[in-house]
């Protein structure tokens, strides 16, 4: 009773046999195998008569061999290459939202509470370096002393004028000259006013800690000083009033929007929805899919896009902080967030401002086509924004991110990542120093934001083309200032100027959405084709070719090679023995190789297992033996035997 | 036993063989055409040849194995055709790519749009604009008789500009009525404008005056500008320094320059002269030190102030106020008036820009040239090669070469001088005659002139605000004049701000790789011979071994029976040589062996039997 493992075993080695390669030797082998190759040229590199002949042949068949491997490596390479597709369709477009800011963020008269302080500070700097007083000085002594403090830290980070490089500045309070040490960082350059009179103006930042560690702002032009000194302070007081107040502060909907028009309706400021921009104040986007609804228009062409007249009241305008009068919009995807800061357009005033607009979707292939990410879920930056991904919001989620590792606080102009709270120098004295030097370091790309951050693999953008006409007409201008005065109604008691107005439409020029998308352009099917191809043409291989490349020049060879070996060490083994035991070698034994072997001999062509394990029998006296059966290198015969009825009747 | 016998026989064969291996000679011929044909039957690997050739005893099967044989070569040589057709038209794949490495910033010329300072050009044009007063006073009563008297000319001007009141009368402005058979009827070199009845215009005339023609306009805005800068460039060209005349003076031209909120410097320009569009300065034009963008947006780009009052500008030459703006790239000439931009006083001017860049295959893929030097044109100017600085070359070269002087407004080909009618009498007329078949591409340039095979475009697109604004406007302009030592007299419209950013951190590329590479054009070739004959190009080398055989066998058999006949007429008539058997009987000794090693290898191969049931009996 044999166990059943063993069982089996034995006869899946009776219904299997494992046999050898087809021939004893390896030249043998070869020629078995290009006699029987499907694959051209080989054989006749046996069949031919000559040597020349012979060798040409095998020059041909090594060259192909050799094309082959070079353009299926160009292939190979080729792969991951993608083709581009445009399609151009015509069809109803969702129109995108419209976000509408006053480039001014806060009414002045709203804010002058807080920033009195400060514009106290910043008439006297005018009137000390430029001798500027306002001719009519409104006298607006605040009662309300909100922010005492604050002027500490205008003593603090006062503006300096330099004088002509040296190490010495004026102080805006003490006028006192005071020794400036420290890094000059925005060194000034001598294109604007070489003259000697009139010195550079700038300000000095320096760590709370290490007061000795500074670094120097100085501008080339004093408007510029002026405007960055005085958005430093006003950041920081506006890092510390609270997000209800500032919102009232700013423009309603019913402040900045007189008229509205949408796709020939009319339409009013519950199609806006308010969002709060710390640097903007209020803005209002049109069509922003909050309701989960999408607007679209049914045709190109101004009279069926967006058309808003926009209240711009440039009297209460922040006269430091801003310097230019109209609005921003901006056009975006329902879920991207609105860089107004950054890519913002400006409205004029009294002027209409058509833009046209043209849509363009692109789609790229991701990995490993191109690195671009489809959602950001695979960047290892929290998205700040609570809209979809974009480069410009992971940059900007970085950089806050490493604002509020290294400073301790968040920069007023972005969210507020979860834990953190806006900088102000009550609370952090340090964090404006902290600030440049950081900004420094991401400009530079030393905080690697550039390096994480990966393009999104599909974006909408609408190309814009702006065109402006005086408006109103001069007389036009007379009726419609009226109505629109009387519209404004109760709330305004003055008469509108034309200057506080501004025509904005915003249109599709036509309904035609651009599509273009990557697409690859090898597939496998292709690839593996052309491998076909390429195999075919320089030898008419196939992959069964290829497998009996493998196991001819592979396994078989490597099975004889190993026979060799084994038959050596076997040798070497009895000749140690018969050392030992005093016999003298048999003659047989050291004849017995190649075709002597006896294991060839068997009916059965040799096996692995013959080869491999089984012992030679010991002292066999066989004669030499005959050829090896090879039959094979001899069709007739195996074609006499696979092919019985196409042979020659005579031979039977 | 069976198999002992033929093991020993096999054995036998092998020994035999091995014998004649050694006795192989280098190159061997068959003695026969059948012998070869034997050969080639029973070897080749062509699949439809093997079924027309070696099939020779069945007629119906050959006739039908030939027409399925012609059929799919014709089927071939038919995809061939069409695999070959879309290889020569060379088809191009579109590559999209958004890059969004660090953006170099372009280079930003901005001009004054006033070429000289008038109070320092006055005395070289005075001449020319009291002619050009009086006509206007002539042709519109329209007395332009602004603060003449303050400018008294001095005596020794006047002679020198005698010349000059006579080459302006040469070419006078005039006014004709349409139709009007009593004026001269010259020939007109400008499309006619049916505007109204009268057009205006000056004539140019050939040296000898023979050959004049009406350069005409239909407003006489037009015709004035256009007549005064005609005289303008000549006056110009009169002046040996004229571009040392001016004074380049950016202090007073650009009060305030930041880019990424730092101030620029010194290193950041470079200036040039403009005949018409003044002092021009281009911004980050070295290489050394380009600026980069890291982020998008306003705060990161070029930020100017620029003074646009207008006090001294000279009034028929300049006719519009601002300054004008040029986004370009490093090392490619500004053409103003090519891709300007101009920024009105008062105002804000943000541009935004997209960068955009277009790579071209060259070669045969597409006809464009990578750096120029294969363009059969001169570049005159000291930048890299552009369409545009082709064109303009192509049209200098032509200027001299048939007007034998140069343009003012382009670079000086090597030994050229410019234009100027006190030595090139005729050169209006020649200018404008030329200009005309420039446009019309006689002169081929817009032919000779490729494309360049990489070209980077910054597409533009601006917003406005007003600036300042009511309420900042004292203390701006107040800080303005005071740093810059400038009266403004008429604020608002005595300065200007340009912002110019980057609206996107990704720029596209467009792209171009070839679609039918030689590698897929060659996998497409295999696929088609393997699917209509399942050859290779090594069976197309037995065909050629084949057919070398065969002239070798005839050469061979030809030279034979040459000796045979040799021989016959020696010995007397020798019967027919037929097959092989007689062939070995007549063989000279010489080829014996060789013909011994032929047949015992042909014993040796498969014959394909089962192809051919009644083949030659073979031993055994």
């Amino acid at each position: 009773a044999m166990a059943p493992g063993k069982k089996i075993k034995a006869r899946i080695k009776r219904t299997l046999p494992v046999r050898g390669p087809q021939a004893p030797t390896l030249s043998e082998l070869m020629r078995w195998y290009c006699l029987n190759t499907n694959t051209h040229g080989c054989r006749r590199i046996v069949v031919s008569r000559g040597r020349l002949r012979r060798f040409i042949w095998i020059l041909l068949t090594l060259s192909a061999v050799g094309l082959i491997l070079w353009q299926c490596a160009e292939l190979l390479l080729n792969y991951y290459s993608a083709s581009v597709s445009v399609t151009v369709q015509f069809q109803k477009l969702p129109f995108p939202a419209v976000t509408i800011c006053n480039i001014n963020p806060y009414k002045y008269s709203s804010m002058k509470d807080y920033l009195s302080e400060l514009d106290k500070e910043t008439k006297k700097a005018l009137e000390t370096f430029y001798g500027f007083s306002e001719g009519k000085s409104k006298v607006r002594r605040s009662v309300d002393e909100w922010n005492s403090t604050g002027s500490d830290f205008f003593k603090q980070i006062p503006l300096l004028k330099f004088e002509d490089f040296s190490k010495t500045a004026t102080d805006l309070h003490s006028g006192q000259k005071r020794k400036i040490e420290g890094s000059v960082f925005h060194k000034d350059s001598s294109i604007v006013n070489s003259g000697d009179s009139n010195d550079i103006i700038g300000f000095q930042l320096c760590d709370a800690d290490n007061s000795s560690d500074c670094a120097l702002y100085t501008f080339s032009s004093g408007v510029n000083a002026i405007q960055e000194w005085y958005k430093l302070h006003y950041m920081n007081i506006m890092a510390q009033i609270p997000l209800e107040t500032k919102e009232q502060a700013s423009y309603s909907a019913d402040d900045l929007l007189l008229t509205c028009f949408f796709d020939g309706l009319s339409c009013d400021k519950r199609h806006f929805t308010r969002f709060h921009h710390p640097l903007h104040g209020n803005c209002y986007t049109f069509n922003s899919g909050e309701n989960g609804t999408v607007l679209s228009t049914s045709t190109g062409g101004s009279e069926y896009g967006l058309q808003v007249v926009l209240y711009i009241d440039e009297a209460d305008y922040n006269p430091f902080l801003v310097t230019s009068t109209g609005a921003k919009i901006i056009v975006h995807d329902q879920d991207e967030y609105p860089f107004i800061e950054d890519i913002g357009t400006e409205i004029e005033t009294a002027a209409a401002t058509s833009i046209g607009m043209h849509f363009t979707r692109s789609r790229k292939l991701s990995k490993p086509y191109s690195d671009c990410t489809e959602t950001g879920a695979d960047i290892p930056v929290e998205n700040l924004y609570n809209k979809s991904y974009s480069l410009q919001i992971c940059l900007h989620s970085c950089f806050q991110k490493a604002m509020v590792n290294s400073c301790g606080c968040a920069q007023y102009a972005q969210p507020l990542p979860p834990g953190a709270e806006y900088c102000n120098y009550k609370k952090n004295p340090n964090w404006m120093y902290c600030y440049y030097r950081l900004h420094e370091k991401f400009v530079k790309e030393q905080l690697g934001c550039q390096q994480i951050c990966k393009d999104a693999c599909s974006f909408k953008e609408w190309a814009l083309t702006t065109s402006i006409a005086q408006w109103p007409s001069t007389v036009s201008e007379d009726w419609m200032l009226r109505v629109l005065s009387w519209d404004k109604g109760q709330k305004l008691n003055k008469k509108l100027n034309k200057t506080d107005l501004a025509n904005l439409m915003v249109f599709y020029k036509d309904l035609n959405e651009r599509f273009i998308s990557e697409n690859p352009a090898n597939t496998l099917v292709i690839l593996l084709s052309n491998f076909g191809g390429q195999l075919g043409l320089w030898m008419s291989c196939s992959v069964v070719c290829v497998i009996e490349i493998v196991e001819v020049f592979f396994i078989d060879s490597l099975s004889i090679v190993l026979r060799r070996q084994w038959q050596k060490a076997k040798k070497w083994w009895n000749d140690r023995k018969r050392q030992r035991s005093g016999k003298p070698p048999q003659a047989a034994d050291l004849e017995r190789q190649g075709h002597d072997n006896p294991v060839c001999l068997d009916e059965d062509l040799p096996t692995f297992n013959t080869a491999l394990r089984l012992p030679l029998p010991q002292g066999s006296p066989l004669p030499r033996t005959p050829p090896p059966n090879y039959s094979t290198l001899r069709l007739e015969s195996a074609f006499s035997e696979q092919l019985p009825d196409t042979l020659e009747p005579g031979r039977h | 036993k069976m198999a002992g016998g033929e093991k020993t026989r096999q054995w036998k064969q092998e020994e035999e063989q091995q014998q004649k291996e050694k006795q192989e000679g280098l190159i061997e011929f068959y003695s026969s055409y059948q012998e070869l044909f034997q050969f080639f039957c029973s070897n080749t690997t062509i699949h439809g040849a093997i079924r027309l050739v070696c099939s020779k005893k069945n007629k119906m099967k050959t006739a039908f194995w030939s027409v399925l044989f012609f059929l799919t070569f014709g089927l071939m040589y038919w995809q061939f055709g069409i695999l070959y057709r879309e290889y020569f038209s060379y088809p191009v794949n579109l590559n999209l790519n958004l890059n969004s490495d660090r953006l170099t910033f372009p280079a930003v010329t901005l001009c004054t749009l006033n070429p000289y300072r008038y109070s320092a050009i006055r005395k070289k044009l005075d001449e020319l604009d009291q002619i050009t007063h009086q006509t206007l006073m002539d042709l519109y009563g329209y007395n332009m008789s602004l603060s003449r008297s303050e400018w008294s000319v001095p005596g020794t001007q006047k002679r020198s500009s005698r010349s000059l009141l006579h080459q302006v009368q040469r070419h006078p402005l005039r006014r004709q009525k349409r139709d009007n058979v009593n004026v001269v009827n010259l020939p007109e070199n400008s499309p006619s404008v049916d505007k109204n009845d009268w057009k205006i215009g000056f004539v140019l005339c050939s040296e000898n005056n023979k050959d004049c023609f009406h350069q005409a306009y239909s407003s006489g805005v037009d015709a004035v500008r256009e007549w005064y800068s005609f005289h303008y460039i000549n006056i110009l060209a009169q002046m040996p320094d004229a571009k040392a005349l001016d004074e380049s003076d950016f202090e007073n031209f650009i009060y305030s320059c930041r880019f990424n909120e730092a101030t620029c410097d010194k290193a950041n320009y470079t200036h040039f002269h403009h005949p018409l569009y003044g002092n021009c300065y281009t911004f980050n034009d070295n290489s050394s030190s380009l600026w980069t963008s890291s982020l998008p947006g306003i705060n990161n780009g070029l930020s100017l102030v620029v003074r646009t009052e207008q006090n001294d500008f000279i009034p028929l030459l300049s006719t519009v106020t601002g300054a004008r703006v040029m986004v370009h790239d490093q090392n490619e000439p500004a053409f103003m008036d090519d891709g300007g931009f101009n920024v009105r006083p008062g105002i804000e001017t943000s541009i935004s820009m997209r960068k955009e860049m277009t790579v071209r295959l060259g070669g045969s893929y597409s006809d464009c040239t990578e750096d120029g030097s294969d363009v059969p044109v001169q570049n005159l100017f000291s930048s890299r090669y552009t369409e545009q600085v082709c064109i303009r070359s192509c049209f200098q070269l032509n200027m001299v070469e048939r007007c034998g002087c140069a343009y003012y407004f382009y670079p000086l080909p090597a030994g050229a001088q410019y234009c100027d009618y006190t030595k090139h009498v005729a050169w209006g007329y020649c200018y404008y005659k030329l200009l005309a078949e420039f446009k019309g591409d006689k002169l081929s340039c817009f032919h000779k002139c490729r494309k360049p095979c990489k070209m980077t475009q910054y597409q533009l697109s601006a917003g406005y605000s007003r600036w300042p604004s009511a309420v900042s406007e004292d203390w701006v302009f107040h800080v303005l004049s005071q740093q810059n030592k400038y009266n403004i007299t008429s604020k608002r419209n005595g300065v200007a701000k340009v912002n110019i950013f980057f609206e996107e951190w990704n720029y596209k590329t467009n792209g171009e790789s070839p679609a039918f590479t030689v590698v897929t054009l060659l996998s497409q070739l295999g696929n088609q011979w393997s699917l209509w004959f399942g050859s290779s190009v090594l069976s197309v080398m037995e065909l050629a071994e084949l057919i070398l055989d065969f002239i070798a066998i005839t050469f061979i058999l030809g030279l034979r029976w040459g000796r045979s006949r040799q021989q016959l007429s020696v010995l007397g008539p020798a019967p027919a040589t037929h097959g092989t058997a007689a062939c070995h009987a007549e063989a000279p000794p010489l080829a014996a062996p060789h013909r011994f090693t032929v047949e015992a290898v042909v014993t040796m191969l498969p014959s394909y039997n089962s192809l051919d049931p009644r083949g030659p009996s073979r031993e055994g």
